[in-house]
């Protein structure tokens, strides 16, 4: 499903990633760990395709991301979800209404976007919560509103980016077990974290990044 | 285009504009009186344009026939003529009536043709143009073209006056294309400017937009509409006011001395269609031009 072949990605003389070789197989679920500044939010980005490497190729479902045209990225990008570090929510909308948009894009009917953004806000406990404004919920609250947003498409892939900083344990453990009901679904689920606790009870595939190159993996 | 997504697209358009309605009004306004001045230059030149080819009409050639020739003679010389097609006849002056007029326009002086034997005068035919336009270009060949005719003596226009009705028919023309040139640009400025303070105080969603899986059409067509809804409102104020402008101040005629000169009309339907078409188009293509703008700022971040 996601395949790097020699991928180096520099931003100007630091070297963000360094000779990148990955495969992550369909409906996998992988883990990418590593301290601040290994790598993990570029490799991320490169996935999603909001950055382009510097050399090397990225194929997404059999797609090579360096030949394809930024209109056909867009609709790639309808597949895949991407919970942000920073949750890239909007501030003048409804919690329904950002979760919505990765919807109307598409341009689905009305009736269609309404029920599967209330299922998808149920999902991560905030269907009460709908037409509450983003700086209205808490910053964990608000990481939930960023996964449904991910989710609300049923995404060939799931790419999340510190999915459970902003999260008390009880919930990141309802989070991961989302994450995990989608991966059961099908989804590939690529989960960038820090979190040592996390990995530890996760008997998941894990990759750890250092400076930019994989130096471990389980 | 399916349904839902024009009613988003035109919702999305409408949103923009009541949540940046400050800078819209401000647009809108700057659009309206450019569109007003436009439009009433164009009033302006229409009815001196209709003035002037009316002026053109009053100056005539006159076509001094040989004398003593025949009836006959003086109908082909008619028919000559009314086969040219820029001038059409407008009187025949006999070589008696011609007479008649000179003692008219001598008065108390006609004493002193009184003795002729001989009527000196010639008979003539008073034309007119039948279109100022190009009138002046063709002259030459309009009095060459006369002149072969047989049984014509001499033929006479005034040259001066023409020269001087082109002069001033070419001035207000010329005129007029530099104003609404600077106009139209500067209408294209403010809407371009406009739109692109739009995207920017939605450049968050608009990022947003593009990482769920936006096209670029699909994230343009708001900002296209809104232009549009500019061109549409400003364009329809800008000739409502000139109407109710055009009521309130204008006469139907132009009044010297209690006598009506000049007839002073609206701007024909055709000119009415160009200037709210000219304010669409310009509203389309100022956000047309900033969604460009907007594209090149979102391939620098790739998305």
């Amino acid at each position: 499903m996601i395949q790097l072949f020699h991928v180096f990605r520099n931003f100007g003389s630091n070297v963000a990633l360094s000779d990148m070789d990955l495969i992550v197989g369909r409906g996998e679920f992988v883990f990418v760990t590593g301290p601040s500044g290994a790598g993990k939010t570029t490799l991320l980005r490169l996935i999603f395709g909001t950055e382009k490497p510097t050399s090397g190729h990225i194929l997404i479902n059999g797609i090579n991301l360096n030949r394809i045209s930024r209109s056909k990225l867009d609709l790639l990008r309808r597949g895949i979800g991407f919970v942000f570090q920073d949750f890239k929510l909007l501030p003048r909308k409804t919690i329904s209404e950002n979760v919505a948009l990765a919807l109307e894009v598409t341009g689905m009917r009305r009736s269609f976007i309404r029920k599967k953004t209330h299922q998808s806000l149920r999902l991560v406990g905030l269907a009460e919560k709908e037409n509450a404004f983003p700086l209205s919920l808490s910053g964990g609250e608000q990481q939930r509103v960023a996964i449904a947003r991910a989710i609300v498409n049923d995404p060939m892939i799931l790419l999340a980016d510190e999915p459970t900083g902003n999260l008390d344990s009880s919930l990141t453990k309802d989070i991961m077990v989302l994450f995990r009901s989608i991966n059961l679904k099908g989804a590939t689920v690529v989960v960038a974290t820090h979190s040592q606790e996390l990995l530890r009870e996760t008997g998941q595939r894990t990759i750890s990044l250092n400076k930019g190159r994989i130096v471990g993996e389980k | 285009m399916r349904f839902r997504l024009c009613c988003y697209f035109i919702k999305q358009a409408l949103i923009n504009v009541i949540s940046n309605r400050v800078v819209h009004v401000i647009c809108l306004g700057t659009m309206v009186i450019s569109m007003l001045m436009l439009a009433a230059f164009l009033l302006l030149f229409v009815n001196l344009n209709s003035w002037l080819q009316e002026c053109g009409h009053s100056l005539s050639i006159s076509v001094y026939l040989q004398d003593g020739i025949s009836k006959n003679t003086t109908n082909r010389i008619a028919s000559a003529i009314k086969d040219l097609p820029a001038v059409e006849i407008k009187s025949f002056v006999s070589k008696d009536s011609a007479l008649k007029d000179l003692k008219r326009f001598l008065g108390a002086q006609a004493g002193l043709i009184e003795g002729l034997s001989n009527n000196p005068l010639p008979a003539s035919f008073e034309l007119v143009f039948r279109d100022v336009e190009g009138q002046h270009s063709d002259l030459q060949e309009i009095k060459g073209d006369l002149e072969k005719i047989e049984g014509v003596d001499e033929v006479q226009y005034s040259k001066e006056r023409l020269k001087q009705f082109e002069g001033l028919s070419s001035i207000v023309r010329t005129f007029g294309l530099v104003v609404g040139g600077l106009l139209c640009t500067g209408v294209l400025f403010i809407v371009t400017n406009t739109i692109k303070l739009t995207i920017y105080s939605r450049r968050h969603e608009i990022e947003i937009l593009k990482l769920v899986g936006a096209t670029d059409w699909f994230v343009k067509i708001p900002f296209l509409l809104e232009g549009a809804i500019q061109g549409v409102s400003s364009g329809a104020l800008a000739l409502l006011i000139l109407f109710f402008a055009y009521s309130l101040l204008c006469a139907e005629k132009l009044h010297f001395f209690t006598i009506a000169v000049l007839e002073f009309t609206f701007l024909p339907q055709e000119y009415i269609f160009m200037i709210f078409f000219l304010s669409v188009a310009l509203g389309l293509l100022g956000s047309f031009i900033a969604t460009g703008r907007f594209i090149s700022i979102s391939r620098f971040f790739d998305l």
